[in-house]
């Protein structure tokens, strides 16, 4: 039953592709001693060690490269859980606790300005990281900008595309669903056809998904004024989106088992679930859970919803933070900048399984731009390269990210068991929202 | 009577070392909760980015708790738990006792290991184990259930909380049962010689001999149970990510890690913990002068 976590695995996923590689190593790096008392930096010729905590599977073989190629700047990479199973936990120990905190470490993007309120991640900007800009993709950069800083190396994403049974599709005369509309039309087909068969579950645990539904719609939850926090999950948009699922739920159209569970797995391997909207790093999940269906999937765009321009969402993504305390941040951040654009380092990271790459046009030649048998040949990553092209860049976090997803899958549940809505969930997790913020001893408001 | 100096010594010598453990690991971490759930955080500077100060906040932590109606909401869920929980548990536990210490008892010894078995499986591995058997699609109970035609849902909103009674009544009757057949063993021979003599059958031994005299084996393996129950936390912990009835807040425990652990507010989780436990200190010494006055009244 460790599966029932493991698909935190995925959210984790890494680097990028772009040939220039940032290093050049060491001590001679950019004008940046004005790091503050904490950070004398080292001196030309002196061995150094940074610790680095990450769980993305992997990340072992790309330290090992770096180590080889960088015998002056040591990394020791400790593997840690999986931030939402404890390793955040214990970050936020070792930074409150001021000592025992590591130089680099895993953040996911909805969690850095939790980490931000806790004065846990240290300004790249001083040590040169705009330099390295260009090499990532605008979207994911800005995950890791607040104000005029930038808090983290970009790693990986979840460019979402709709995962789908092929073989039944084609038994059952229906065309990958085009719109939510088509979606919703084919569902009922399905039930029509097979009545042990549903199109997809409907995770009321897992609010992350919904959160990328939201954001596809055009939602932004959360965002910035000035000096105040702003949060808007209840929107026009987000309704739009639970009540289209209300709906699905309520006539039965799909399931509402959770995700990543076994009974779930099950469905994917008997033909129960014959779709799932997901990101990129879900074709591990599949080829992992259900090994007996290869062959019978493909991978077709996200639906969209009807009048607007093309557009897909993402679903996890990670960083590689330099933390408060770190004694070479200017190591610490070339090591940051090369894990997610060295090729090399890419590669062996694709291997391990962890996501799509935030490095610039990373696809194309990387060990993720081929076809794939589990897939019946298709090359599903051009999907998900159009896919990444298509996503809001504005979508930002707040402090209490973790928190809300809490709130929203608290009401979902509630709706499952009979009590109240999706929508009315919705409603409810904003208030609680702004509470949390305020709670924190931040200005708040909602748009 | 007087106390010489050496002995007055060699007593402090014996009484160190669990002084020493019990102020490190007991009264300190409460000490260190209780002063924890009188703080709070205080930011300043755009978005609260600029800085913090810890500051004292008085009773706040408390009020915050206490009108959270999902806390709330778990502590009935506990307590209510506990009002089926232990008359199970101590019943079933007793049962098991008298079952193994009936004359005409055979394998006791196999039984006994086999009853106790399950408490030497940690909690976890009890709630991942029991998980397999309540899934749906893996598990066989329900695939049994559905060829009969019952379509169970062990883990949906209004089964749940038994599941996991089932699971708690699994991993801890054992352990009770072992108390109290350690006190039944401790009951005098002759005490059943003369009830035999005084003709008194099976039935009559149970309620007029032994039962009287396990009494102070009851009421410890109720208190255990009353503080085992409100601290719920393992079970629902690793059936959350199966169930969809299984909110982050679902026991008081699992309301103050989450408070700890996801949302950062160690104020808020201290204070939770300090109500949690002071609802186990009312609820155990409760019971028990409850059951000490009854002793008096006789």
């Amino acid at each position: 039953m460790t599966s029932w976590r493991s698909h935190r695995l995925g959210r984790a996923a890494v680097l990028g592709t772009v040939a220039t590689l940032a290093l050049v190593g060491c001590g001679l790096g950019s004008g940046a001693k004005d790091s503050g008392p904490a950070a004398a930096g080292r001196t030309p010729g002196e061995k150094i060690e940074l610790t680095f905590w990450s769980w993305v599977p992997g990340v072992d073989k790309a330290v090992d490269l770096w180590n080889s190629e960088h015998p002056d700047v040591k990394v020791k990479l400790e593997k840690i859980p999986a931030g939402g199973a404890g390793g955040y936990a214990k970050m936020h120990s070792a930074l409150q606790a001021g000592t025992g905190a590591p130089d680099l470490a895993q953040v996911e993007y909805q969690e850095i300005p939790g980490f931000l309120l806790e004065d846990g991640l240290v300004d790249l900007t001083k040590y040169g990281v705009d330099d390295d800009k260009s090499k990532f993709v605008e979207w994911q950069w800005q995950q890791a900008s607040y104000g005029d800083g930038v808090y983290a190396v970009p790693q990986a994403s979840g460019p979402m595309g709709m995962f789908y049974r092929q073989d039944l599709f084609a038994k059952w005369g229906i065309a990958p669903p085009k719109t939510w509309t088509d979606f919703r039309k084919a569902a009922s087909t399905i039930r029509a056809k097979d009545p042990n068969a549903y199109i997809a579950t409907f995770p009321p645990g897992n609010s992350a998904w919904f959160t990328s539904l939201a954001w596809q719609a055009g939602a932004k939850w959360f965002g910035v004024d000035g000096d105040t926090w702003v949060v808007d999950i209840d929107s026009a948009e987000t309704r739009k989106v639970a009540a289209y699922w209300d709906a699905m739920v309520k006539d039965k159209l799909v399931k509402t088992e959770p995700d990543f569970a076994n009974a779930w797995y099950k469905d994917l391997q008997t033909g129960h679930i014959v779709a799932w909207p997901s990101a990129q790093w879900g074709d591990a999940i599949l080829s992992g859970n259900a090994p007996n269906t290869a062959g019978k999937w493909r991978v077709a765009p996200m639906p969209q919803w009807e009048g607007s321009a093309f557009t897909s969402a993402n679903w996890g993504g990670s960083s590689t933070a330099v933390l408060k305390g770190a004694k070479y941040p200017q190591e610490a951040k070339d090591f940051a900048v090369w894990l997610n654009t060295d090729p090399k380092s890419i590669d062996l990271l694709i291997k391990g399984g962890y996501g799509w790459p935030a490095a610039q046009d990373a696809l194309q030649g990387s060990a993720l731009d081929r076809p794939y048998e589990f897939f019946g040949g298709q090359k599903t990553n051009d999907v998900f390269a159009a896919a990444d092209k298509a996503i809001d860049k504005q979508w930002g976090w707040i402090p209490t990210t973790a928190a809300a997803y809490e709130h929203l899958n608290d009401g979902f549940r509630k709706a499952i068991a009979g009590q109240g809505t999706f929508v009315q969930a919705v409603t409810a997790a904003q208030a609680k929202t702004v509470a949390d913020l305020e709670a924190k001893g931040l200005k708040v408001r909602t748009s | 009577m007087t106390v010489s100096r050496t002995e007055r010594r060699a007593a402090a010598g014996f009484l160190l070392p669990f002084v020493v453990l019990f102020g490190a690991f007991f009264v300190l971490p409460i000490g260190y909760a209780i002063y924890r759930s009188l703080l709070t955080t205080k930011r300043s500077g755009p978005l609260g980015l600029g800085g913090s100060r810890t500051v004292f906040a008085g009773a706040a932590n408390y009020v915050a708790a206490l009108t959270d109606e999902a806390f709330v909401d778990s502590v009935v869920r506990v307590l209510g738990f506990a009002l089926i929980q232990v008359p199970l548990m101590i019943g079933l536990a007793t049962t098991m006792a008298l079952l193994l210490d009936a004359a005409s008892a055979r394998g006791v010894r196999f039984f006994r290991s086999s009853y106790f078995l399950p408490y030497g499986v940690p909690g976890v591995i009890a709630s991942v184990l029991w998980g397999f058997l309540y899934a749906p699609g893996v598990s066989p109970i329900i695939d049994l259930l559905d060829a009969v035609g019952i379509h169970a849902n062990f883990l949906g909103s209004s089964t749940v909380l038994f599941s996991i009674a089932n699971i708690v009544t699994w991993e801890f009757a054992g352990y009770n049962m072992l108390v109290v057949v350690a006190q039944l063993k401790a009951i005098d021979q002759d005490l059943y010689e003369a009830a035999e003599i005084d003709g008194a059958n099976a039935y009559q031994v149970i309620r007029s001999v032994k039962l009287p005299l396990i009494r102070p084996a009851l009421v410890l393996t109720t208190v255990f149970t009353i503080i085992g129950t409100l601290q719920l936390f393992a079970e629902p912990l690793v059936l959350r990510p199966i169930s969809t009835a299984i909110n982050t807040s679902y026991t008081p425990n699992l309301a103050a890690y989450t408070q700890a652990f996801v949302n950062n507010n160690y104020s808020l989780a201290a204070a939770q913990s300090v109500i949690l436990a002071a609802a186990a200190c009312v609820l155990s010494f409760g019971f028990l002068h409850l059951v000490g006055r009854k002793e008096t009244d006789r």
